[in-house]
């Protein structure tokens, strides 16, 4: 027989549910995915956004996190199925699908967020956001710039030294350069520490995003012009052609004379960081420092053992250099390209209003240089407040970082005409280089066939 | 007596539930989750999938993708040479884990192994073993010659051939295992028959074993086709389809289309798969309903 007391307590706990039933369903929640960080500084400092967030405006945030590589299946994945995350950010969506999703209609008009914030921005960061859509007929901010990466060197110095070799030893001139690693530090670092090191690693991978910005700076060497500020294509100059030629064949001699790992044609992007730590190779180009600030994070994370720490600090302070490309053929120093990351919004997104009231919350300064710094000087700010930070004159790392960048940059050919971000995508120019190096394709050749597919994609 | 009532005047008959006896009430009752997950899980993905690859165009583009081509001799030469060494290593294999000694039974344990282990753990440790840099093998050549060793995973030939390899090597102790069954149930009686009537080990296996094993030989042969056909892991875990997609088989094309924002010609270049598929499962099924 059921009680008077049981009876009463269930019409209490009814009661109950029907009074807060109302104040659980008006708390909304947003999905966010962003490509997971290198370092846990990283991921903190977004956490943390996050936390912030939730507790000022009581919108909740389901975050996920994937790797780098899986960001874009996952999010083709969710397009097609209409399930599309709130907001979403990888470091490749801006190379590889921005400019496309744009032209398609996929992306949101993100000007309501942006156009107020506007003078916030440095040169060159927010313009690449501006893009065409086909299906509205008009140019609108589709994407929030978050932060930029350009190209840098990192060289272990005591493998240099080893091999009986200072910095002052490494030449500036671009084929002297590359001789200088190739010829002369590879085999004397093996010879003294009868340790299969590699003076080169040299990223060739399909997958990764990394091949194609290494290339874009040996084409940058030859001053080598696909295109022109309206987006025009210039390939069918013969110079073009020439130029093209002689960028594939440098970037390939490395793998063929046996100065880069075998495996880094297939590498994807933490790659040649991995080889990098492994002491496998004794220099890389990298588009951020993002090699260097693994040892600082190793330095200051509590997991560690005191000795790993001591590593990680002395690594950072004293023996990874940061370091610049030789200087072109003719003599001039390059200039680098610079590339803003950008996180997007779908149109298909469900809850549209409280996701650009995360990007606004995200891109205040207070909450953006966190997660900036966080990541170690692995990104540069797109913020003039932030770039004038004192954490990018900190080390010699972050100043050379600083440097590059206020030493003027380009953007990528993306930003003027979209269809460079299939040819990112397909990684024409990884393509290429294991024409040559996989497939025993003559340079010219690779060459050409590179071309006819520029010319078939973006054209 | 039948009376059959037809035209404007038939009678209404009874509502089915009136029709149906309390058996086969159940039968439908307990037959209806299973048909639900049928549909939701086998059903529509395969049907959305051919809906998503219905565009004429998306084969289109396949045929004129040179990684398409590739792909799909890469698939003809992994089942030509996967299925047939396979199976023939089975084979023999089966007559030799078929006797009946203690340290043969031991070892089978451990030959079956690598089957009996999940994928992941085990594909990537072999590519960990190949890896031209700090893996083992490398680092055994380099030591004992100084010279580095060979590009495994990095060369287009030799990364499918050790694909191919690690498939065979991953589903061999399975095979072995079925066809060794189906020698214990050849009777014994036969081969002393033979033995009295001074056969060689040759000539009963050609007149005894093979007999006996060759409709059980070619159902699992047809039942390995199909299966790789959809080995997506071997290829995937082992090199990713690279270097420059030029190891990739048609299991694995899709998520390259899908990391390049195809999705139709992820659906069509799998969609590819069903004529070679379909006739399989056709002869398959004819010859497990005989």
């Amino acid at each position: 027989m059921i009680s008077r007391r049981s009876v009463s307590l269930a019409v209490a706990a009814v009661g109950l549910f029907y009074a807060t039933a109302p104040a659980l369903a008006q708390q909304k929640t947003i999905t966010v995915w962003f490509g997971k960080g290198f370092y846990k500084s990283e991921d903190d400092a977004l956490l943390e956004a996050i936390k912030k967030f939730e507790a000022k405006t009581g919108i909740k945030v389901e975050l996920s996190q994937y790797a780098i590589q899986d960001m874009i299946p996952k999010t083709v994945a969710a397009l097609d199925s209409g399930t599309v995350p709130d907001v979403a950010y990888a470091d490749t969506y801006d190379v590889q699908v921005q400019g496309k999703w744009a032209y398609e209609g996929k992306l949101e008009d993100l000007g309501d967020v942006l156009t107020p914030m506007k003078s916030a921005f440095a040169p060159n960061t927010l313009e690449t956001a501006l893009l065409y859509n086909d299906v509205a007929k008009k140019k609108a901010y589709y994407g929030f710039p978050l932060k930029q990466q350009s190209m840098h060197v990192q060289i272990w110095q005591d493998l240099l030294e080893q091999a009986g070799f200072k910095q002052s030893d490494i030449p500036t001139k671009w084929e002297d350069y590359w001789s200088f690693w190739c010829d002369k530090v590879q085999s004397a670092s093996r010879k003294a520490t009868g340790q299969r090191i590699y003076a080169v690693g040299q990223p060739m991978g399909v997958e990764s995003t990394d091949s194609f910005q290494s290339f874009y700076t040996f084409m940058d060497a030859y001053d080598v012009k696909l295109v022109d500020d309206e987006g025009k294509l210039l390939v069918d100059d013969p110079k073009v052609r020439e130029n093209l030629t002689k960028a594939l064949k440098d970037y390939t001699d490395t793998y063929i004379r046996g100065c880069t790992p075998p495996s880094s044609t297939t590498w994807k992007d933490p790659d040649n960081n991995v080889a990098f730590h492994n002491k496998t190779i004794a220099m890389t180009h990298n588009f951020t420092i993002s090699i260097a600030a693994k040892w600082l994070d190793d330095s200051n994370n509590a997991a560690l053992t005191p000795e790993q720490r001591a590593l990680g600090k002395k690594n950072y302070d004293e023996v990874i250099i940061t370091a610049s490309f030789p200087n072109k053929p003719d003599g001039t120093p390059i200039k680098y390209r610079s590339d803003v990351k950008t996180g997007l919004m779908f149109t298909s997104a469900k809850n549209k209003a409280e996701g650009k009231e995360f990007i606004k919350f995200l891109l205040q300064e207070e909450n953006l240089r966190p997660y900036i710094e966080g990541a170690l000087g692995r990104w540069f700010p797109v913020t003039t407040a932030s770039q004038q930070s004192p954490f990018w004159q900190a080390d010699r790392h972050r100043k050379a970082v600083y440097n590059q960048f206020t030493g003027g940059t380009t953007p990528f050919d993306f930003t003027k005409n979209w269809k460079f971000t299939i040819l990112n995508n397909e990684n024409v120019w990884a393509k290429a280089m294991n024409r040559v190096v996989s497939e025993k394709v003559p340079v010219d050749k690779a060459v050409d066939e590179l071309i006819a597919r520029i010319k078939q994609v973006a054209g | 007596m039948a009376i059959t009532i037809s035209g404007d005047h038939a009678l209404p008959g009874p509502p089915l539930s009136a029709r149906l006896t309390t058996p086969q009430v159940w039968g439908i009752v307990l037959l209806a989750p299973y048909i639900l997950v049928f549909l939701a899980f086998v059903v529509y993905p395969v049907g959305y999938g051919l809906w998503l690859a219905r565009h004429p165009a998306s084969y289109v583009a396949l045929w004129h993708d040179p990684i398409f081509a590739r792909a799909a001799v890469n698939t003809l030469i992994f089942l030509l040479i996967g299925i047939n060494v396979k199976m023939l290593i089975a084979l023999f294999l089966s007559g030799f884990f078929a006797q009946q000694r203690t340290w043969i039974k031991w070892l089978s344990v451990l030959f079956i192994l690598p089957w009996a282990v999940p994928s992941i753990p085990t594909i990537l440790s072999v590519r960990f073993m190949f890896n031209p840099e700090w893996g083992v093998i490398n680092q055994l050549i380099f030591k004992f010659t100084g010279e580095d060793g060979p590009n495994w995973l990095n060369d287009p030939a030799v990364a499918l051939t050790m694909a191919i390899g690690v498939h065979i090597w991953k589903s061999l102790p399975f095979w072995t295992l079925i066809l060794m069954t189906g020698r214990l149930a050849i009777s014994h009686d036969l081969y002393e028959a033979a033995e009295v009537d001074g056969a060689s080990w040759s000539q009963k296996f050609r007149f005894i074993t093979w007999p006996s094993m060759q409709t059980l030989y070619v159902t699992c042969t047809l039942l390995s086709m199909i299966w790789t056909l959809g080995d997506f892991n071997s290829v995937y875990l082992l090199t990713g389809g690279g270097p420059a997609d030029l190891t990739h088989v048609l299991a694995t094309l899709g998520i390259r289309y899908l990391r390049l924002d195809q999705l139709s010609l992820a659906m069509a270049s799998i969609v590819c798969a069903l004529p070679f598929v379909l006739p399989l499962v056709y002869f398959m099924m004819k010859r497990l309903s005989r």
